[in-house]
């Protein structure tokens, strides 16, 4: 291999290195310096440092009483409003078309924290949070579109995990005295139920059926007793 | 923007992404449909580029053979760049990156037959600008952006290619001097690689077989040289028992399959199919 070709090489892999671990944002043939805290991998451990304190607030929801679930909720919605930080941080770092290439390094955390926030909404109001109503509660900009979005994969999983933890809270709510809850969750989950049937060939599918069954029949004995 | 309240608009809101994945999942066909295209035609340029170098039993000199074949190879390179041309649109904007593992079969058995149909011509190893410059249009402007993981594992298996191209020649008049240049070029690659492993998983599977490669090469080397010394005799005469010999060894081994079989790629293709 000749001395430029190499040359060219590595300049592109330290440029994937560079934008993956290291501070400092690069471009094709220079680097540029940027503040401390600006790099992928820093800024998805901070994400997923958030959306794990969120899991754990809204794990309580088991135990709390509806009448202090607005409490909770408010306990949580700083920490979901301040993802905006890391989302905008992520926005800068990638290079423009490149969101495909390093969207997986932090599915994860946005999976949960699209799961946060559609939680927090189901609890408030009883509605689902859109697609574009989740990426605007995480700062999520349109134009940002090819360096930081939020795919419909992402929300959908997010969508799946909510209708899980509803079947949860559907049996919980009831040993708490709340009997009215189990036959929202019910209602609710069936609208979205009809939701996912549009998007049958989905791969998530299967994890959809899965998780269905359980939740539909432990809502039943609650509301076959009123 | 409101909320989701009934199931009208719930369902209205999936309607819209059934609509966004049918849409990706028709263009993933597609470019599965053309990686599969690039990948059959660059096969038959590879086979094309060995007929070529070993048809003409007449003609001994390397240059002319290496010409022509490079030569014959630029109207099939063409074919198959059109078929990358009619991609860009595909893979404009971000959906490069959404897709790119969709076509990097083909685009890596493209660099294949390239960097084969290069070296033949040039002797050299192609750069990584110059296969985007082949990926581009009359005015530079790439079709799309050439990943450099594509680009290595291209030519790790253009190693595979020489590896057959010398032994081929190596019962040939002065194909000894060619199989230890080609020694040496597969040689220098190896070590070029080496240092880009930690880089690239497949990469390092691949330098097993190129490994492999270099090994049957050098063996074959190895056997020219102790006939040399065992019968003093003329180059002619030499190139005829080494012929002997490597028929022999040939119908023996079977030597050029193993690294075929071992490419994983076609199984990762489908796995890729999820």
């Amino acid at each position: 291999m000749d001395s430029d070709n190499l040359e060219k090489i590595n300049i592109i892999l330290d440029a994937d290195v560079e934008i993956r671990e290291v501070s400092g944002i690069a471009t094709e043939t220079e680097f540029l310096p940027i503040p401390d805290g600006q790099k992928i991998k820093e800024q998805v451990t901070e994400f997923d440092k958030k959306t794990r304190t969120l899991s754990g607030i809204l794990n309580r929801i088991h135990s709390t009483r509806s009448e202090k679930m607005s409490a909770l909720l408010d306990t949580a919605r700083p920490i979901l409003e301040s993802c905006r930080e890391t989302t905008a941080a992520l926005a800068d770092i990638v290079p423009p078309h490149q969101f495909w290439k390093w969207k997986d390094m932090w599915s994860n955390s946005l999976r949960t924290a699209v799961f946060a926030a559609t939680l927090a909404e189901y609890l408030q109001d009883g509605a689902l949070l859109s697609l574009q109503q989740v990426a605007e509660t995480l700062g999520i900009k349109p134009e940002w579109q090819d360096r930081l979005a939020l795919p419909v994969e992402d929300y959908l999983h997010g969508v799946i995990n909510l209708v899980n933890e509803l079947s949860r809270l559907a049996v919980n709510a009831v040993t708490l005295g709340d009997f009215d809850q189990p036959i929202k969750i019910s209602l609710f989950v069936k609208d979205v139920f009809a939701g996912f049937s549009m998007v049958v060939h989905l791969a998530v599918w299967d994890t959809v059926l899965l998780t269905w069954i359980p939740a539909e029949s432990q809502e039943r004995p609650p509301s076959a007793s009123i | 923007m409101t909320s989701l309240v009934s199931r009208p608009s719930i369902v209205h809101a999936f309607e819209q992404f059934r609509e966004e994945l049918d849409d990706y999942n028709d263009r993933r066909e597609r470019l599965i449909k053309s990686s599969r295209d690039i990948t059959n035609l660059s096969k038959k340029l590879i086979f094309l580029l060995h007929r070529t170098v070993t048809e003409d039993a007449i003609e001994t000199d390397d240059r002319v053979l290496g010409l022509r074949a490079a030569a014959r190879a630029k109207g099939k390179l063409a074919e198959i760049q059109s078929l990358f041309a009619a991609l860009r649109g595909e893979l404009a904007g971000d959906r490069f990156w959404h897709h790119q593992r969709n076509i990097s079969p083909g685009v890596q058995e493209y660099i294949e037959a390239l960097s084969f149909a290069h070296y033949l011509e040039h002797r050299t190893l192609i750069t990584y600008d110059q296969v985007q410059s082949t990926l581009s249009d009359a005015d530079g402007i790439p079709f799309f952006p050439l990943s450099l993981e594509d680009y290595l594992l291209g030519l790790a298996d253009l190693t595979g290619e020489l590896m057959r191209f010398a032994i081929a020649a190596i019962s040939r008049r002065g194909g000894r001097q060619k199989a230890s240049d080609v020694c040496s070029f597969v040689r220098a690659c190896k070590a070029d690689f080496e240092g880009l492993t930690p880089h690239f998983k497949e990469l390092r599977k691949k330098q097993s077989v190129t490994a492999q490669s270099l090994e049957k090469i050098e063996d074959a080397a190895y056997a020219v040289v102790v006939r040399t010394s065992e019968y003093d005799m003329p180059p002619e005469l030499l190139d005829d028992l080494v012929a002997q010999t490597l028929s022999r060894a040939a119908d023996h081994n079977g030597f050029g399959e193993e690294s075929r079989r071992k490419r994983p790629r076609e199984f990762d293709y489908e796995m890729n199919d999820d």
